[in-house]
C-alpha cells in the first residue's frame, strides 16, 4: 500500500475547502459584516453615562431633631458647648455638598417609606420642598406639580426624635434603614457607618446606636445596576451577538456537507470523520474568536488587566457556540429545520446577556444557562475588572459546559456523518 | 495466481430486522469489469457502502486490495475511486477546486485535475462554479472525481445516468479504459446495453440475494431462449410470429416460413439481460 498522507495534510486541506466555502456564502458574509458595523454603531450611540446620585431621605427633619435635642438638654441641665457649633442649615449645607448623595428630608416616617415602596411619587419643587402624591388618584395635584423634579429615592434613614439628645448623652439609640432589595449589602454597611459618624459628630464619643433588622423595600432598582452604563452592559451582548451569527454560519456550513451528500464523499477518501470534526471545531472557533475579538477591539473592550481573561472566555465561548453549531448543523434536515434547531438552542443562550441589561430580573434559573458562566466573566472583566482568582469559578463552570455541550455536538454530528 | 481485488464472502447486512445484503459471496480480479445489477432496494448500494467503509458489515467478510473492511483505513480508502449516483459535489466551488480539493486529501501533490476535466470534457468549463453546471455536466465531474487518485479500485454507481448519447458513450471508452489500466470495477446501472456492453461478468443481486453471476454470455446461453423472429403479410395484415429454436419443430417452420411468399423479414432474437433478470426474480430492473 502506498499514498499515505498525514493528518495534518487532510485537516489543511478541509479547512482550506471550508474557508474557501464561508467565502463564498454570500448571505453569511454579509450578515457578518454587517453584524459587526451594526453592533459597533448600536454600542457607541448608547449612552456612556449614568447618574450615580443615591438620593437618600431622612425622617424627621435635621431640624426637628435639633430643636427636640435644645429642649431635652436645657430639661435636663445638659451643658453641651460642641452642639452650639451646630446649626440645621449648617448641617444641611454639608450635607448638601456631599458627593455622590442628595439628602431628602421627610418630616413623615410613613410619607418616606411608602414613597421608597413605591407607592407614592415623589417631587421636589424650586424652592425645596417635598410634595408626594399617588400617581393613580391625584391626577389634579400631578397637574399642579408639572413643573417639580421628579425623584427617585433609593435610601431611607429613619431616626428617633430625641436621636440628637441621646446621642449627646451617650445613651442607647434605633436607627431604622429602609433599603432597596436590590441594593448592595456595601450600601447597607455605608449608611450604618454614617449614621455612627454622624452620632460621634454629635456626642463626641461612640454611641451605642442599634439597627433593627432593615426593612427591605422592593422597588425593582438595582444601585449597583445603574452605576454601570448602558453601553458597558451592551458589551457581553454584543459580543454574544456576533457569536451567535457565526453559529448559524457554521451550523449551515455543516449542514450544506450533510444535504448536499458531500460528507459521504468526503467519507471514501483517506479522511477520517475524527479529521471532519477537528476541522468544523477549529474552523468554527476561529471564526468565531476572530470576529468577537474584533468586535471587543472595536467597542474597546480590551484593557492592559483584562486582555488575558477576555481573550480565554472569547475562545471558551467560541467553542460553545460551535458546539451548538455541530448540533444545529447535524440536526436540520432542511433550512427551516435548521432556523429551528438555531432558535431553540441560541435564544436560551443569549438570555444572560439580556439579563444584564435589565438587572434584578434575573431569576436563578438564569445560571443553569451554559452560556451565563461566560457573560459573567464578559461582565467582570470588561466592567469590574476582575482577575482569574476573583472568577475562577465562573471559568471552571464555563469550562464544564463548554465540555459537555462540545461532547454532545461531537456524538451528534459523529453519529449523523456516520450513518447517512 | 493473480489475487481479486475485491473478494467478498458471506457479507451480510441488517437494517433493523431487515436483512438488505444476505450472505452474497463474488470476486472482482483486478482489470476486471462486475456488472452489479438488480432493482432498487435490491441491496446495491448497501453492499458498495460496506465495500467503501460506509458501513460496518453485519455478518460476514469482505476484503478490498486484502485489506479487510469494516473500520476506518486510510491506505485503503487512498486507493479506491467511488462515483455516486447522488451528485454530491460542491456546488459553491468550481469543477477544478472541486478535483483539487479532493487530490488533496489524497495527498496528490500536484493533481493533474485540469487533464482530468478534459478527459470528461469539461476542459473549458473547469473554472465554472458547479452550480451553473447541467445534470450531465455534474455527472462527467462525479466520473472525474472518482478517477483523480488513479484508483486500483473503482466504485460506479449509475455512472452514465443523466447523460447524452454521445457523453454516454465517452464516459463507457474512459471506464473501459481504466479497466486498461488494470482498475478492478464495480459498476451497477440500470441500463442493460451498458452492462452487456461494459461488464466482463455479470451478477444479479436480488432482495440481497446474489442470484446469478457469470458472464453476460454464459448467462444468455443459460438461462437464455434462442428465437427467430419472423414478419407475414396474410391477406394484407402483417403478423408477427417467434419460434424458440431450442424446439424440435423449429427447423421445419422455419424452412416453411423461408419458402412461403407472404415472408417479409426474418431476425435471430438473442436474450437480453433484462429478459434473464426478469426469468430469474420475476422483477424488472427498473422497479
Amino acid at each position: 500500500m502506498k499514498n499515505t498522507i498525514s493528518s495534518s495534510a487532510i485537516l489543511g486541506a478541509i479547512l482550506k475547502k471550508d474557508l474557501l466555502a464561508y467565502s463564498r456564502n454570500k448571505l453569511y458574509i454579509f450578515l457578518t459584516v454587517i453584524g459587526i458595523i451594526f453592533f459597533v454603531l448600536i454600542f457607541w450611540v448608547t449612552p456612556d453615562t449614568v447618574d450615580e446620585t443615591i438620593v437618600l431621605g431622612i425622617t424627621p427633619s435635621i431640624e426637628t431633631m435639633l430643636e427636640n435635642a435644645r429642649e431635652e438638654l436645657i430639661e435636663d441641665g445638659i451643658q453641651q458647648p460642641q452642639f452650639e457649633l451646630f446649626s440645621a442649615n449648617d448641617i444641611e449645607k454639608d450635607l448638601a455638598t456631599e458627593e455622590g448623595m442628595q439628602v431628602l428630608e421627610f418630616e413623615d416616617a410613613e410619607q418616606m417609606k411608602k414613597v421608597l415602596e413605591g407607592k407614592l411619587k415623589l417631587y421636589v419643587s424650586e424652592d425645596g420642598t417635598l410634595e408626594s402624591i399617588d400617581p393613580q388618584e391625584d391626577h389634579e395635584k400631578k397637574e399642579q406639580l408639572k413643573d417639580a423634579e421628579e425623584k427617585d429615592l433609593h435610601m431611607g434613614l429613619a431616626f428617633p426624635l430625641n436621636f440628637v439628645s441621646e446621642a449627646i448623652k451617650g445613651e442607647k439609640t434605633e436607627v431604622t434603614i429602609y433599603l432597596d432589595a436590590a441594593v448592595p449589602n456595601e450600601m447597607e454597611t455605608a449608611m450604618q457607618a454614617y449614621v455612627q459618624e454622624i452620632a460621634f459628630l454629635l456626642g463626641g464619643h461612640e454611641s451605642p446606636v442599634e439597627f433593627p433588622e432593615e426593612e427591605a423595600i422592593i422597588l425593582g432598582h438595582d444601585r449597583a445596576g445603574q452605576q454601570i452604563s448602558m453601553q458597558e452592559r451592551m458589551r457581553p451582548l454584543l459580543a454574544l451577538f456576533i457569536l451567535l451569527i457565526e453559529t448559524f454560519a457554521m451550523a449551515s456550513l455543516i449542514s450544506s456537507e450533510i444535504l448536499q451528500g458531500t460528507v459521504t464523499a468526503l467519507r471514501v477518501t483517506p479522511m477520517k470523520v475524527g479529521h471532519f470534526l477537528a476541522a468544523k471545531t477549529i474552523l468554527g472557533t476561529c471564526l468565531a474568536l476572530s470576529q468577537g475579538v474584533l468586535i471587543l477591539l472595536l467597542i474597546r473592550a480590551f484593557t492592559v488587566e483584562n486582555w488575558h481573561i477576555l481573550l480565554i472566555t472569547m475562545l471558551l465561548g467560541s467553542l460553545l457556540f460551535t458546539s451548538v453549531a455541530m448540533i444545529i448543523g447535524a440536526a436540520g434536515k432542511d433550512f427551516m429545520g435548521q432556523l429551528m434547531y438555531a432558535i431553540l438552542f441560541t435564544v436560551p443562550l443569549m438570555i444572560p446577556a439580556f439579563a444584564v441589561l435589565v438587572p434584578g430580573t434575573v431569576a436563578s434559573w438564569v445560571q443553569m444557562i451554559p452560556s451565563y458562566p461566560i457573560v459573567e466573566l464578559l461582565v467582570g472583566s470588561t466592567i469590574y475588572e476582575v482577575g482569574w482568582l476573583d472568577y475562577w469559578n465562573e471559568f471552571l463552570y464555563a469550562i464544564l459546559w463548554v465540555a459537555a455541550l462540545y461532547l454532545i455536538g461531537l456524538v451528534i454530528l459523529k453519529r449523523k456523518v456516520e450513518t447517512l | 495466481m493473480k489475487i481479486p481485488a475485491i473478494s467478498v464472502q458471506k457479507l451480510s447486512y441488517w437494517y433493523g430486522n431487515l436483512q438488505a445484503v444476505k450472505n452474497i459471496d463474488f470476486e472482482v480480479m483486478p482489470g476486471e469489469i462486475l456488472g452489479f445489477l438488480g432493482p432498487n432496494g435490491a441491496g446495491k448500494s448497501t453492499t458498495i457502502k460496506m465495500l467503501t467503509g460506509q458501513l460496518r458489515p453485519g455478518g460476514g467478510k469482505a476484503q478490498v486490495l486484502s485489506r479487510e473492511i469494516g473500520r476506518e483505513d486510510p491506505q485503503l480508502q487512498a486507493q479506491i475511486g467511488v462515483c455516486f449516483e447522488e451528485k454530491n459535489l460542491y456546488l459553491e466551488m468550481s469543477a477544478l477546486e472541486n478535483l483539487d480539493f479532493f487530490a488533496s486529501l489524497f495527498g496528490i501533490k500536484k493533481p493533474d485535475s485540469m487533464e482530468a476535466l478534459q478527459r470528461v470534457g469539461l476542459g473549458d468549463r473547469a473554472k465554472d462554479r458547479v452550480n451553473n453546471y447541467s445534470k450531465g455536466m455534474r455527472q462527467r465531474l462525479m466520473i472525474a472525481r472518482a478517477f483523480i487518485n488513479k484508483p486500483r479500485v473503482l466504485f460506479l454507481d449509475e455512472p452514465t445516468s443523466g447523460l447524452d448519447p454521445v457523453t454516454a458513450a465517452e464516459i463507457r471508452q474512459t471506464i473501459l479504459e481504466e479497466s486498461a489500466r488494470g482498475a478492478a470495477i464495480l459498476l451497477t446501472t440500470h441500463n442493460m446495453m451498458e452492462a452487456d456492453q461494459l461488464s466482463h461478468r455479470v451478477a444479479f443481486i436480488n432482495e440481497g440475494e446474489i442470484v446469478a453471476l457469470d458472464t453476460a454470455e454464459n448467462l444468455k446461453l443459460k438461462y437464455g431462449e434462442r428465437a427467430v423472429r419472423v414478419r407475414l403479410r396474410e391477406d394484407g395484415e402483417v403478423r408477427e410470429e417467434s419460434i424458440p429454436l431450442d424446439k424440435p419443430e423449429a427447423s421445419k417452420r422455419i424452412a416453411e416460413l423461408a419458402a412461403s411468399p407472404d415472408l417479409m423479414t426474418i431476425h435471430t432474437e438473442e436474450a437480453t439481460l433484462e429478459s434473464i433478470f426478469i426469468k430469474l426474480t420475476g422483477r424488472r430492473l427498473e422497479g
